[in-house]
């Protein structure tokens, strides 16, 4: 499974105004679905960090659940212009958002493997620095497929 | 409070925290923090507060079925159930405001408003 083929340009904005963890949530399910879908998954969100902070720490967060309000897995990327707090497991603000939605009957586990890979590739960047570097979503998406390919070759 | 539409969101909602729930065990494995603590009564508070808000039948409905399956509630598609893959009777599928179970599975089903 390849990521970077499953993540899509307008779903990725990396000027994202919000300035509290409600409102990162919200913009972002908006990026994938409207109105009252949107409300299922955003309140299925809101419980999932009260389960625990989904912000890994070094300032990215991967907010995610499984809803019926979606047929497919569903992605979306946020950075927020300041770094906002979210309770992340080290206390340090975060600009770095992955959005995942999955269906909750889904073939293969693609969700399991898609938020393991997210949180591999997370590492990647923070350990390098990158979480700032990329300016246009293109770029988002190939500095994706780059870390990809060396995470690959690794094993 | 009554009408099965409202009483459907309910359910959705219902749904999306029984498998939040279930997936916690994942999560955990992945390397996400789970409070158990805090955070598991918290949402057992919500699921408890979310079933009293329904009428107790569909409330039993709901957990009887949880019981015999994993997933209570089952997308309708193409007139099929896509809990048991079986074709439902077509004087069901105009009945999307309402809420029936699936007459060979009995989960519950749902249609995706389009
Ligand atoms: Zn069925």
């Amino acid at each position: 499974m390849n990521l970077a083929s499953l993540l899509s340009r307008d779903r990725i904005n990396l000027e994202m105004k919000s300035t509290k963890k409600e409102e990162v949530l919200k913009d972002l399910v908006y990026m994938i679905k409207s109105k009252t879908d949107a409300e299922l998954i955003y309140s299925t969100l809101l419980k999932r960090e009260e389960l625990g902070s989904t912000g890994i720490g070094k300032g990215i967060a991967i907010p995610h659940c499984r809803s019926l309000a979606v047929s497919k897995l569903e992605i979306a990327i946020g950075r927020t212009i300041k770094p906002i707090n979210f309770n992340a497991i080290d206390k340090k603000p975060v600009s770095l958002f992955f959005l995942i939605i999955a269906p909750p009957q889904d073939p293969g586990n693609q969700y399991l493997i898609t938020l393991g890979k997210i949180v591999q590739i997370s590492r990647e960047l923070t350990k390098n620095n990158l979480i700032n570097k990329p300016q246009t979503p293109d770029e988002f998406i190939s500095l994706i497929n780059e870390i990809e390919k060396k995470i690959a070759k690794k094993r | 409070m009554g009408k099965e539409i409202d009483i459907m969101r309910i359910l959705k909602r219902l749904f999306d925290l029984d498998n939040l729930i279930a997936d916690k065990e994942a999560d955990k494995k992945i390397g996400f923090k789970i409070d158990e603590e805090v955070g598991l009564l918290s949402l057992k508070k919500e699921r408890a507060s979310l079933l009293k808000e329904i009428p107790k039948e569909y409330a039993d409905s709901y957990e009887r079925i949880k019981k015999r399956y994993a997933l209570a509630i089952a997308e309708v598609k193409n007139g099929f159930c896509f809990g048991c893959f079986q074709q439902l009777p077509t004087e069901m599928l105009v009945r999307s405001n309402e809420i029936v179970t699936c007459p060979n599975c009995g989960r519950i089903l749902f249609w995706r408003e389009e």
